[in-house]
């Protein structure tokens, strides 16, 4: 007899060595607090969303944010505003209904699936500040040297090399902190998803 | 109601508890690990229980969600060392004692189910539970060809590790 056939007669035989947990035993588990990945990446998101969101409000709040003065301002301001804002509650949306259909009677490859989706939002939702931020601020440096050139202790007059090493600054900058978000994604979310993504590979590459 | 609820369940899971310790073993390598993924599994099962319609075996429904928790959802502990000591205690065959050759061939077919990949694991292990082809494929949301193919690939895989 095929040896994994012999196996399999013995496997559903099996029982008497196993652990017998108790009603009780098994009750108690009910309490106890989940420690799956799903939740570690629920906390995670939530703390992504609030800390770029308070990032602005904080701001606000404590009249850190300078004064500027170019014609039309504020209007720019509020455009701001008014893209920023709608664009961060449609991920918060996205990040809601890709989180509740996290389903873990859904089958192994659909569950994966849907973490994965849930987790690319976050990290949509990360790059989108860090972009929206740098072209916000890249507008707002060329609008501030051209009206107000005060604002930079500048007289106006600076020579074209000192505004290529400004623009190039900005450019490292922007550089630096993706570079960092990048090893803060490859960190946490490289420990928490190693292994689903090399799970998810491989029933990928059972339906090739 | 609640009440209720929570006796169906316990009472469920106690009656077929053993499919989540027999998914413990095959995933974890300590007593601990099993420990904590047996819990894990019972939490994971308890928050879906209540969208469980009953249109299905308990047990049926059972081998997706701790399937799920033990390949997907489950972190490994840190402290999780590899060990064999565990294994070699896990599957005392009760065959006849002087048959010493077949205790040691299943013995070896165990350690060499242990050592496949997670996804490997789970087809043997629904395969050992004479799951259908068709169950399997839905469990894992691969195709019920594939599933078929990937099983007789494994069969090969493991007779090679133990007829070498």
């Amino acid at each position: 007899m095929d040896e994994l056939e012999l196996f399999k007669k013995e496997w559903q035989k099996k029982g008497e060595d196993l652990p017998k947990l108790s009603y009780e035993e098994i009750y108690k588990m009910l309490w106890k607090r989940s420690s799956s990945i799903v939740k570690w990446i629920f906390y995670i998101s939530l703390i992504e969303f609030v800390f770029w969101i308070s990032l602005d409000l904080v701001a606000t709040l404590t009249g850190f944010r300078p004064q500027f003065d170019f014609p039309n301002s504020d209007i720019f301001l509020w455009s701001m505003y008014a893209i920023f804002y709608p664009v961060i509650l449609y991920f918060i949306y996205s990040f809601y209904k890709n989180y509740n259909r996290i389903n873990t009677t859904d089958n192994v490859k659909g569950l994966m699936n849907s973490i994965i989706k849930t987790r690319k939002t976050v990290k949509q939702y990360v790059w989108f500040n860090l972009i929206f931020f740098f072209l916000f601020s890249g507008i707002l440096y060329l609008l501030l040297f051209k009206y107000d050139p005060t604002f930079f202790d500048l007289n106006g007059n600076e020579s074209l090399n000192f505004y290529m090493v400004l623009i190039l600054s900005i450019v490292l900058t922007l550089l630096f902190f993706s570079v960092l978000i990048w090893l803060f994604y490859r960190l946490i979310y490289g420990i928490l998803l190693k292994r689903l993504h090399k799970n998810y590979r491989e029933l990928e590459d059972l339906d090739l | 109601m609640k009440k209720e609820l929570e006796h169906s369940f316990v009472t469920s899971l106690e009656k077929n508890q053993n499919i989540v310790h027999k998914i413990c073993r095959l995933y974890t390598h300590d007593q601990e690990s099993h420990n904590d993924l047996f819990q894990e599994i019972t939490i994971q099962l308890w928050k879906a229980y209540p969208n469980f319609r009953g249109d299905s075996k308990f047990s049926t429904w059972m081998y997706r969600v701790a399937l799920n928790t033990a390949i997907t959802l489950y972190r490994k502990s840190k402290r999780q060392v590899k060990t064999q000591d565990f294994d070699s205690v896990m599957f005392r065959i009760k065959s006849d004692p002087y048959d010493d050759t077949q205790d040691k061939q299943l013995n070896l077919m165990y350690r060499a189910i242990k050592e496949l990949n997670d996804i490997e694991k789970a087809l043997v292990f629904l395969y050992l539970e004479d799951k259908s082809y068709k169950e399997v494929a839905d469990t894992l949301g691969i195709t019920e060809v594939n599933a078929r193919v990937k099983m007789n690939r494994i069969k090969t895989k493991l007779k090679a590790i133990i007829n070498p």
